[in-house]
């Protein structure tokens, strides 16, 4: 554990010592470290092994594209695979370890894949472990085969840390912090348009970061800050740092996930761990670097491999030397930087291997590079890569093959840059090859977004900052601001460059293997297999190879796969094109995706007004689509059925109070609703007088039942409509697309008013004792008759409330409906409550309601009105007028509604004493052998404590033909048989005089 | 005023929450009268009617809102409006609803009275704006949202009517009665972050 960091120089605070473990070992490191740059720092490479093979891996990038260093980070009792070092940053106390190793990073049973490798290319598993051909043992096969791949350990614990969404909108988006990001952001801001920049960074500047480049005659650190400052000051800029974009999306939406409390060990209080930005944005400003590639040779994965520009990253940002002795390979003048830094930093330069000829090598860069003494190797490639923990040598070979060891502990590869041209892609955006960069490059977007920087082959800082401030100004531009008269920063011109040679992988016949994709483990001959195998176009080559299937997918692989595989067709580079690029860009945590919806959060809940009082007394909830609705109130020691069926029995008896402010509720005004009311019901309408309701049935187009419910006339053109609950949207939705598409003609204005109103039904024998003591009209039978609706006032704890009063009855029993506005509905329900103590009035829930209706048979929807019952089959076909069009009619006439056999309502009643089975199927005999013609099924079923049996609601072929006969209610399922004898659905007071009286 | 744990986040009793310092207030926002006037404010006899009734001009420009003394009169669809009032005793154009109703529907219109459906709550402080935008994809920015605008969308998935103060420094958010619970604690969890002091019911302004 020696220490490589450097005493000056970088954005690490070297005052303060944070303390992490990695694999048990305790370390320290400093604030503004990653993870990667910290275990550099303490000389540690060799950070894991690779996905296949096993190989032991180091460090290889400085970024999101780091293809080896990943890490199971834990945090207290939460652990997140896949965790890359290189871009956590380090907190105090952070604890993590090396993936796909056991016993240890140093010493891995897995690595006898390493040995094994020729018999695992890519896809063996499509001709391999084949014997014997029975699914038996592929099952076995695969389970072990499925075992050995995955990284990383999930959590299993519940994800204990809070996501939240936000929407944001803007005129410019400029994605990227780097020198073109800011130089676009500035110029945008200059104009007054609301620009938002975010970065994936959790600094600004991207690789201006620790450089000693001058920006405007200042170090680019300087003019960072002021360029910060100056955009943190406007109002109407937004700065996100550690946030990425991950994804465009349609009309200019760009995912982002901002990563709020990564970088601490638990999030602030309050604080969310991650948010997921959506950001709607008139103009796009792309300005997200270039990712460097490498060169593929034998053994270019050794611990110690770096990019070259990452590791003078490494060298400038965070002030740590990744090596002693380094030799650097490459094919452009790029690398040539690093070699400088690395060797002001006190490394050891041992080569500059370039690939290119030396007649070529005439940049600036690489004069300075012979001027400074460093060895550069003209017209060399590497041949080899030796060191199994660590890279200790490389054998590189001349033009003629001639091959020479040179010692090492640090090998810095880089064989150009790619344009990070994702979001591009997806944003609709074409690319074309460029040949001068060998790299694709951003053409033409039909959608409101431009690259700007390096991502669009502008690779010195002069001509980034150039680009980035045009393009930021033209953004704000098309959006309608003025051309701002801020000037361009400026830095100095490039020098010359000799230029690249593309290189993507050394000549074949050398031995060893060669990486492409470093974290799937594939390798130059797995794309040569590929190719002979026929799976020669990009999207098998991805497939077949696994190549660019990682976490990091294939960031530093994918245009050398494609390259590669262009080469082995003999084609160029553009025929071979590239995968389609899918957000996210970066892996994005699964639960920023529904932030806060998750859990009991998914839907929202609604609460009647009187839901406080139904949780005080102890109710049990139900589900009535988004609605809580009191099951039953079972008193202490007391069953939910047991309470349902004292209910049930109370409200026949004595008197109860169920809460129905659920149902649906639609005011209709207008001087046509008695002609929308006779098109969307079946039944008639005209006859309806003010002060009076009436029940109906709605039917779907092809005549099936859909809805039923009640509408009153309250005045000469005003109406209410009730629906079922369930339905009350759907009826709405219905009523508006009819007033709106079919019938503009007709004068109708509606609304909904299901929260307007609280109601309540009062039923019993004992009702109207009840509400004569509270409401100020008289509810005689003369009066207030079955079926009447009236205006009143109901004396509450709070003085009178208005009503209004409709003597409907769900029960059969004697029963009315108050309604009040929502805001009165407690002290509706208390005054009800206290007038009914002394008639033994009791709550019921949704359940003892549902036995009362069963009793009398009347058809819920969804259980009886299914979707495939017509009103006839229903018992009601009488409410279907003859004389008159309505929604279902034309279709209600098909033959096959009208057949004999028809599934038709009737009653069961349980014999023997026995109890209704669930969902019961009917049938004649009940031993006969499958098949076994089914008669009918049970639509609903209870046990009746008016009656003291279990009876049921089904519907049976012929039915109304066949009351007293006997047949058989079975459920197969549960291997029950019960004898039921067929009656009438109506059980209780089929005449009607209950509710009459 | 007490500072309350995260715990706490989601109560109704007045107080700090959340964050310290607070950025926002939160409240309800009381409705007194809110009336649904529908018609065609193109035909004359239907404009004037509903003018000399409720003295106040109906917007005729999609998601806008007039004002006059205590009523103001929402955008909120081609042909439908909402009357709304919060202070005090009803303003005098609302005390006879049945005599108001007979006088829009003989001018060939609607008028239903929706005052209990709907709950509000107000969100005043430079972050309201943003706060809302954590679960509603509109743009509160004062340049598309301008003070006394109007907009429906959703807050979650709840359907929501968003209206901008007249101040601009505020937002109310009005919800159907049923979701209020749900809303509040959704407003509450947002509003966190930034930290929240809840004030007492007030009514609309």
């Amino acid at each position: 554990m020696t220490s490589m960091r450097l005493p000056a120089g970088g954005i690490v605070d070297r005052t303060r010592v944070l303390r992490f473990t990695f694999d048990g070992v305790t370390y320290e490191g400093h604030p503004g470290d990653t993870l990667a740059s910290a275990l550099l720092g303490n000389g540690v490479h060799l950070v894991g092994r690779s996905f296949k093979y096993h190989r032991p891996r180091g460090i290889y990038t400085a970024g999101v594209e780091e293809p080896n260093a990943l890490v199971q980070l834990s945090r207290g009792p939460r652990t997140e695979p896949n965790v890359r070092a290189t871009t956590q940053e380090l907190y105090d106390g952070l604890v993590a370890a090396s993936q796909n190793c056991w016993p240890s990073v140093r010493f891995d049973v897995g690595a006898v894949n390493d040995i094994v490798a020729p018999i695992i290319p890519a896809g063996f598993y499509y001709k391999t472990f084949m014997w014997p051909p029975t699914p038996k043992a592929w099952l076995r096969y695969e389970h072990a085969i499925r075992h050995a791949a995955g990284m990383g350990r999930a959590s299993e614990a519940s994800d204990p840390d809070r996501y939240e969404h936000q929407y944001a909108h803007c005129d410019v988006l400029v994605v990227g912090g780097g020198a073109a990001g800011l130089a676009a952001a500035r110029a945008a801001a200059a104009t007054g348009a609301r620009v938002i920049l975010c970065g994936e960074e959790p600094g600004w500047g991207g690789q201006l970061q620790g450089a000693k480049s001058a920006i405007d005659d200042i170090l680019a650190d300087r003019w960072i800050a002021d360029a910060l400052a100056t955009l943190a000051a406007e109002r109407d800029v937004t700065l996100l740092a550690r946030t990425t974009a991950f994804g465009w999306y349609d009309g200019n939406l760009v995912g982002a996930l901002e990563r709020v409390a990564d970088h601490l060990p638990t999030p602030a209080a309050h604080a969310p761990r991650q948010r997921l930005w959506k950001i709607r944005a008139r103009e796009i400003v792309l300005a997200t670097g270039a990712i460097e590639r490498g060169i593929a040779y034998p053994g270019n994965d050794r611990p110690g491999t770096l990019l070259a520009g990452a590791a003078q990253c490494y060298v400038e940002r965070f002030g740590v030397r990744p090596g002693t002795r380094a030799l650097l390979f490459t094919s452009h003048d790029g690398a040539y930087d690093a070699a400088q830094a690395l060797q002001a930093a006190g490394v050891e330069i041992a080569a500059i291997v370039d690939a290119r000829p030396g007649a070529l090598l005439t940049g600036a860069a690489n004069v300075r590079a012979r001027e400074m003494g460093m060895n550069v190797v003209a017209d060399s490639t590497i041949a080899a890569a030796r060191g199994r923990l660590r890279v200790k040598s490389v054998d590189i070979a001349d033009r003629d093959g001639r091959r020479r060891r040179i010692d090492c502990d640090l090998v810095c590869v880089s064989g150009g840059a790619n344009p990070a041209v994702h979001l591009f892609s997806q944003a609709r955006g074409a690319l074309r090859y460029d040949d001068a960069i060998a790299a694709y490059l951003p053409d033409a977007s039909p959608m409101p977004i431009v690259a700007a920087g390096a991502v669009n082959g502008c690779f010195d800082l002069a001509a980034a900052l150039d680009d980035g401030h045009r393009a930021g100004a033209t953004a704000a531009v098309r959006c309608g601001f003025p051309r701002p008269t801020l000037e361009s920063p400026r830095a100095r011109p490039a020098d010359v460059r000799a230029p690249l040679r593309p290189m993507w992988a050394v000549a074949r016949g050398a031995r060893g293997k060669a990486f492409v994709d470093l974290q799937n483990d594939v390798t130059v001959d797995d794309i040569a297999l590929a190719a002979r195998e026929g799976y020669q176009a990009v999207e098998h080559l991805k497939r077949y190879t696994t190549l660019g299937m990682g976490t990091d997918q294939g960031k530093t692989s994918n245009v050398i796969g494609l390259a590669l595989m262009a080469e082995q067709l003999a084609v160029p580079i553009a025929r071979v094109g590239t995968t389609t690029f899918r957000p996210p860009y970066t892996p994005v945590t699964l639960g920023a995706i529904p932030g806060g919806e998750s859990g009991g959060h998914v839907e929202p809940t609604r609460y009647s007004a009187m839901h406080a009082w139904h949780a005080a007394r102890g109710a049990r909830f139900v589900n009535a689509g988004l609605w809580k609705r009191p099951h039953s109130y079972p008193r202490p020691g007391e069953s939910e059925d047991d309470a349902a069926n004292r209910e049930a029995r109370n409200v026949r008896s004595n008197v109860g109070l169920v809460d129905v402010s659920t149902l649906g509720k639609i005011e209709l005004q207008g001087r046509d609703v008695v002609t929308l009311l006779n098109r969307m019901y079946c039944n008639r309408w005209d006859t309806l007088a003010v002060g009076r309701c009436r029940y109906g049935l709605m039917l779907r187009d092809d005549g099936m039942v859909m809805d039923d419910g009640t509408t009153s006339r309250l005045g000469p053109t005003h109406f209410l409509m009730t629906t079922t609950t369930v339905n009350a949207v759907k009826v709405m939705q219905q009523l508006e697309y009819l007033l709106q598409v079919e019938w503009p003609e007709l004068e109708v204005y509606a609304t909904s008013v299901t929260e307007q109103w609280a109601a309540a039904a009062l039923s019993g024998p004992k009702a109207r004792d009840v509400l004569a003591r509270i409401v100020d009209i008289d509810v005689s039978n003369a009066a207030c008759p079955f079926l009447a609706v009236a205006d009143c006032r109901v004396a509450t704890a709070a003085g009178p409330a208005a009503a209004r009063l409709f003597r409907l009855s769900y029960s059969g029993e004697l029963a009315y409906e108050i309604h009040v506005p929502a805001d009165r509905g407690p002290a509706l329900w208390e005054a009800v409550m206290a007038a009914g103590e002394a008639s033994g009035i009791m709550p019921y829930g949704t359940e003892a309601m549902s036995t009362l209706r069963i009793e009398k048979g009347h058809i819920v929807v969804g259980t009886e009105a299914d979707g495939r019952t017509t009103a006839d089959d229903l018992g009601m076909g009488s409410l279907v007028n003859g004389g008159k069009w309505c929604i279902g009619k034309p279709l209600l006439g098909r033959a096959a509604l009208t057949a004999p056999g028809r599934w038709q309502l009737v009653g069961l009643t349980a014999q023997d004493g026995a109890t209704m089975p669930r969902a019961a199927k009917i049938v004649r005999d009940p031993d006969r052998a499958a098949p076994n013609p089914m008669e009918g099924h049970v639509t609903s079923w209870c046990f009746s404590p008016n009656l003291d049996r279990w009876i049921a609601l089904a519907l049976v072929a012929d039915g109304r033909a066949r009351h007293g006969e006997t047949l058989w209610a079975v459920s197969p399922l549960a291997g029950v048989r019960v004898r039921v004898s067929v009656g009438p659905p109506c059980f209780i007071d089929p005449e009607g005089e209950r509710l009459r009286v | 005023m007490s500072e309350l744990d995260a715990d706490a986040i989601g109560a109704r009793t007045p107080g700090r929450y959340g964050a310290s310092p607070p950025q926002l207030v939160l409240a309800e926002t009381i409705i007194e009268v809110a009336w649904n006037i529908q018609g065609d404010v193109a035909r004359e006899a239907f404009a004037d009617a509903v003018t000399n009734a409720f003295r106040v001009d109906l917007p005729a420009t999609p998601n806008t809102s007039t004002r006059m003394n205590r009523i103001r009169a929402l955008w909120l669809g081609p042909g439908s409006w909402l009357l709304v009032s919060g202070m005090g005793p009803p303003p005098l154009p609302f005390a006879d609803f049945i005599a108001q109703r007979d006088t829009v529907n003989a001018a060939g219109g609607a008028l239903f009275d929706v005052s209990a459906s709907r709950i509000a709550f107000t969100l005043r402080g430079a972050r309201a704006g943003p706060v809302l935008a954590k679960r509603c994809p509109l743009d509160f920015h004062a340049r598309a949202f301008a003070p006394g605008r109007v907009a429906q969308s959703v807050f979650g998935h709840v359907n929501a009517l968003f209206v901008r103060a007249d101040d601009g420094a505020a937002f109310t958010v009005m919800v159907a009665r049923s979701y209020a619970r749900d809303v509040w604690q959704a407003l509450c969890e947002s509003a966190a972050v930034d930290g929240y002091e809840v004030a007492p019911p007030a009514p609309l302004e």
